[in-house]
């Protein structure tokens, strides 16, 4: 069935208009990595065949020197934050894995249970009343793990530092490795806290 | 319904608990008794006059004594009342009105925590807002701000 708008759009063309360069994607011809290279890079084949190829600089360097950046190097492409939100800084939180910001790309996924997760991002005022349940969270995330306190409140308190029911700083609490400041921080900012984040896990010796 | 009418309905139930009806703006009258009465007065309002919901139970700490208000709907006559009443600054306390509306329960636990009105024979008196063990009642007029440190130690939980 034809409809009549269907009947005036005109044809697609044939072939490119003159004057205009083909275009060529930057992987056209290139083979195609066949199946099999694929799965041999599955997780229980990878440390053997990582020992395999890292074997003779593991014997020239030590197994620290070689396997540890490479754990680094995962780590920090692979962190895994606590979804969830205490204040209003968990808008911006979430905006920043909107479509605009896309906190994905950096392999920043939000997981749902502190089980999945290796980075707490506070992000909001902490009350006393809340203390105790952020402690437990904490503790229930698998090491090694890393802490952000996002905004001014969860850095020191912020407006509500003397209120009665506010814990000036988190820090407090949990030991804090990046402070974003901001009240609250834009996307951008708690993106750059990321990747200083990321920068600090880079040095990790241990 | 006007302050003379409550006056008329309540005094002869209440007699000397009830210290007087007067006018406020919006309501049908801020009724002011004695805490002795209180069980008395309650059960006059919900069940003669027809105040059946409770909305609201505060506390306010004016330094030389404490006042607990009780704001109550009548359905019937689409109105709002007040009854308060004030108690003695040392410690104060007035019988709970959640045996008479349930919906005092919480608002009760909320009041004895945040300016210390202790409410006799309620079901469960224990911190709503704040966590388990906090040992303060911040909205007296005597709670200072305090250094971060020194609330911190306070409000820790044990």
């Amino acid at each position: 069935m034809t409809t009549p708008a269907a009947q005036t759009k005109p044809a697609p063309a044939a072939s490119p208009p003159a004057g205009s360069v083909p275009v060529e994607l930057p992987m056209a011809g290139a083979p195609a990595v066949p199946f099999i290279e694929i799965e041999t890079l599955r997780s229980a084949q990878f440390i053997p065949a990582a020992k395999e190829t890292l074997g003779d600089l593991i014997a020239e360097q030590g197994q620290a020197k070689v396997i540890r950046p490479v754990f680094n190097w995962a780590g920090r492409n692979s962190l895994f934050p606590l979804h969830w939100g205490l204040a209003c800084c968990a808008i911006e939180f979430a905006a920043a894995f909107g479509a605009r910001w896309d906190a994905e790309r950096f392999g920043v996924v939000p997981r749902s249970s502190p089980r999945q997760c290796d980075l707490m991002i506070v992000n909001g005022t902490v009350t006393w009343k809340v203390a105790h349940k952020l402690i437990t969270l904490y503790e229930q995330m698998p090491d090694p793990k890393w802490v952000i306190a996002m905004g001014n409140c969860a850095t020191g308190g912020g407006p509500f530092r003397t209120a009665y029911s506010v814990v000036p700083g988190v820090d407090k609490l949990i030991p804090v490795d990046v402070y974003i400041a901001g009240c609250p921080p834009r996307p951008e900012a708690m993106l750059d806290g990321i990747l200083r984040l990321e920068n600090l896990i880079r040095e990790r010796k241990e | 319904m006007q302050p003379e009418e409550l006056q008329a309905r309540i005094s002869p139930k209440l007699g000397e608990n009830l210290l007087g009806v007067e006018p406020f703006a919006g309501t049908a009258g801020r009724v002011r008794f004695r805490p002795a009465g209180a069980l008395e007065l309650f059960e006059t309002v919900r069940d003669d006059l027809g105040f059946r919901h409770l909305s609201m139970v505060g506390a306010i700490d004016w330094v030389d004594h404490r006042e607990v208000f009780y704001v109550v709907w009548s359905d019937d006559a689409r109105q709002y009342a007040l009854l308060s009443t004030d108690l003695a600054a040392d410690a104060p306390h007035v019988e709970s009105a959640s045996g008479i509306w349930p919906s005092a329960n919480w608002h009760e636990r909320e009041a004895w925590e945040f300016v210390g009105v202790t409410f006799d024979h309620h079901p469960d008196l224990r911190h709503l807002l704040m966590p388990e063990g906090y040992a303060f009642h911040p909205l007296l007029r005597s709670f200072k701000l305090h250094e971060p440190e020194e609330l911190e130690v306070k409000s820790r939980r044990v």
